[in-house]
């Protein structure tokens, strides 16, 4: 047996002081969010595609923002028909920024759950004064933080840049505060979204690459399937089975601008009732969080 | 510490606790029990990880059903498999645990370099998990479950996959450690030694039923040499000599037990047999150890 006395007196009578489940989840949450910022090897590739968007903003609406120039729209090409809020702020297809969004919500997340899977280390943040419930959460919010970070905060810095070339006046504030609210629901619903079902992909293909990989196949995949189809029923309803589309659809709602998408190289509208749309919603992100929830049960009872 | 009443806890068709009761002391308690008796379904109730179909459990007097997230404040928990992130430092691990349990970061890191001087680990608590032999690694898992001050410390097979030394220098590091720090333990095992080694009480469990609680000590006591004999012809009889001569005698079919105190023994056997006209087939000396008695409450 190994010496007593090299053990503190402090030791031998420990008595924790132990914080609240909040803020031990807040705390593993805001670890979580900086280990994802770290200069490993991991951490360079979500630095490089943050570095991405923040360039994209800049250079394609940062700058294209010209005095006097409430949208870039007076810069495009007069066929660009459906020039409206949403296609500066809100469509991440629009400049591209998307698929540098949906890389980085699919490398980041595809650990976030697998690894803990992967080496059991799971079973002992089970073991701790938080639910399972509490760890998803932990788990959910470096992905979250992450993706406002790369959401809502170029669009803030995007909206600010108009204001400051309106002259700063309070009233450009004013006559644009619901855009403001707009900018910050649809990142936050894009961060939110993505991040579950990241976290699905996660919990699901328990190795973080092929679940990153199986991510972002789901994303695009199903979107080039799905207008291939389109193109063949002309049901606007398929477009409901694309994540890519269903988000947008529900991001336009946001903005309460007109849906359109690009087929086969032509601007489409469509019609869908709110019913359809929000349904579809809630049977994905809903079914993503109930299926996480259920496998992670499934690992509690089994080793 | 921990009391169950009539848990019991279904996966399907399997009843792996079937109307389970028990009363487990303050102290160090072993429960011990073949592969899927039922004792790691109970410890991970006990945990709050799992919830039984039927039945109450409480733990440090705490009810499961309304704080069973709480409870783990005060309660460790050592599994049986691997599953530390090899990624990490022990350091690093431990003061993750450590603000898992809730504690603040200077407490947490303090305790840790604590925890890994006791188990005297030096610059290697530097070095990545990944690179620690298979004791090294036992040993994190323990400290991980000790590094919030819990009151009672699970410990789930805490000595499999080891070769006799690494495992001889684990039971010595959880006598130590849970000594020092006051720690009740709960020891699931299907080693006997272990228990004796570590235990002041064992429970049996078997199919999901209670089967055992002694104390170890006086089941230590219960260890004791016998002569076990084969004979032929009247048993009855040679019995009856046997016990006119003050001798305990247990049987088993043709085969007899009389409880050894010295050589001379034997001969009293044999002259009971003479006596007796029996044939004596077979006596040998024996002794009643731990795997006996578990086997006889198993089997």
């Amino acid at each position: 047996m190994k010496d007593k006395a090299q053990v503190s007196e402090k030791f031998a009578i420990y008595d924790a002081e132990l914080t609240t489940r909040p803020k031990i989840v807040i705390g593993m949450g805001l670890r979580g969010f900086f280990s994802l910022l770290k200069l490993n090897k991991k951490g360079v590739w979500n630095l490089a595609l943050i570095f991405l968007i923040y360039l994209w903003s800049i250079v394609f609406f940062v700058l294209m923002a010209g005095e006097g120039n409430v949208y870039p729209c007076e810069e495009m090409s007069s066929e660009f028909k459906y020039c409206q809020p949403i296609a500066y702020y809100g469509d991440m297809g629009l400049g591209g920024v998307r698929l540098f969004l949906v890389t980085l919500a699919a490398i980041a997340s595809g650990g976030l759950i697998a690894n803990d899977m992967n080496d059991k280390s799971l079973h002992l943040y089970l073991s701790r004064p938080i639910s399972r419930l509490d760890y998803l959460i932990a788990r959910f919010i470096p992905i979250f933080l992450l993706l406002i970070f790369v959401t809502v905060v170029p669009n803030m810095i995007t909206f600010m840049t108009q204001w400051s070339s309106s002259g700063l006046e309070f009233d450009w504030i004013q006559n644009h505060k619901w855009l403001m609210f707009d900018i910050i629901v649809q990142g936050l619903f894009y961060s939110a979204s993505y991040s579950i079902i990241g976290l699905t992909f996660s919990t699901l293909i328990n190795r973080e690459y092929r679940a990153a990989g199986a991510f972002f196949l789901f994303v695009y995949g199903t979107n080039i399937i799905v207008e291939l189809f389109h193109l063949f029923v002309n049901d606007d309803r398929v477009l409901l089975l694309s994540i890519a589309h269903l988000l947008d659809i529900v991001s336009f709602e946001i903005y309460g601008a007109e849906y359109y998408f690009t087929s086969a190289g032509v601007l489409k509208g469509i019609e869908l009732a709110n019913l359809e749309i929000f349904g579809a919603l809630t049977l994905i992100i809903g079914g993503c969080g109930l299926f996480v929830n259920w496998m992670i049960s499934q690992m509690e009872e089994n080793k | 510490m921990i009391e169950a009443k009539n848990v019991i806890k279904k996966y399907g068709s399997v009843t792996a606790l079937d109307d389970f009761s028990v009363e487990i002391p303050k102290g160090k308690i072993g429960i011990l029990g073949p592969n899927g008796a039922g004792k790691s379904t109970f410890v991970k109730i006990a945990l709050g990880l799992i919830t039984a179909n039927s039945g109450k459990v409480t733990v440090l007097g705490e009810n499961l059903d309304k704080h069973s997230v709480d409870i783990r404040r005060k309660i460790g928990y050592m599994p049986e498999h691997d599953c530390i992130p090899n990624h990490m430092s022990g350091v690093e691990f431990l003061i993750e645990m450590g603000l898992v349990s809730g504690m603040d970061t200077s407490s947490a890191t303090q305790r840790t370099h604590e925890i890994l001087g006791h188990l005297q680990m030096g610059e290697e608590k530097y070095r990545k998990i990944e690179e620690y032999s298979g004791g090294m690694r036992q040993k994190i898992k323990l400290a991980q479950g000790l590094i919030h001050g819990p009151d009672i410390i699970f410990l789930d097979e805490p000595t499999s996959g080891l070769d006799p030394k690494a495992r001889q220098e684990m039971l010595d590091t959880i006598n130590g450690l849970t000594e020092i720090s006051n720690t009740n333990v709960l020891l699931s095992t299907h080693i006997l030694q272990d228990v004796e080694m570590v235990c002041d009480h064992v429970i049996i469990i078997n199919n999901g039923k209670l089967q055992m609680k002694e104390n170890v000590k006086e089941l230590m006591k219960r260890q004791s040499d016998f002569i076990q004999v084969r004979v032929g012809g009247d048993i009855d009889g040679f019995v009856d000599i046997l016990k006119s001569k003050e001798i305990t005698v247990t049987t088993d079919g043709r085969i007899l037990r009389v409880p050894y105190v010295s050589d001379q023994t034997f001969q009293q056997i044999i002259d009971a047999a003479v006596d007796n006209k029996c044939q004596l087939y077979e006596m040998e000396r024996s002794k009643v150890t731990m795997d006996n008695i578990y086997l006889e409450v198993v089997e």
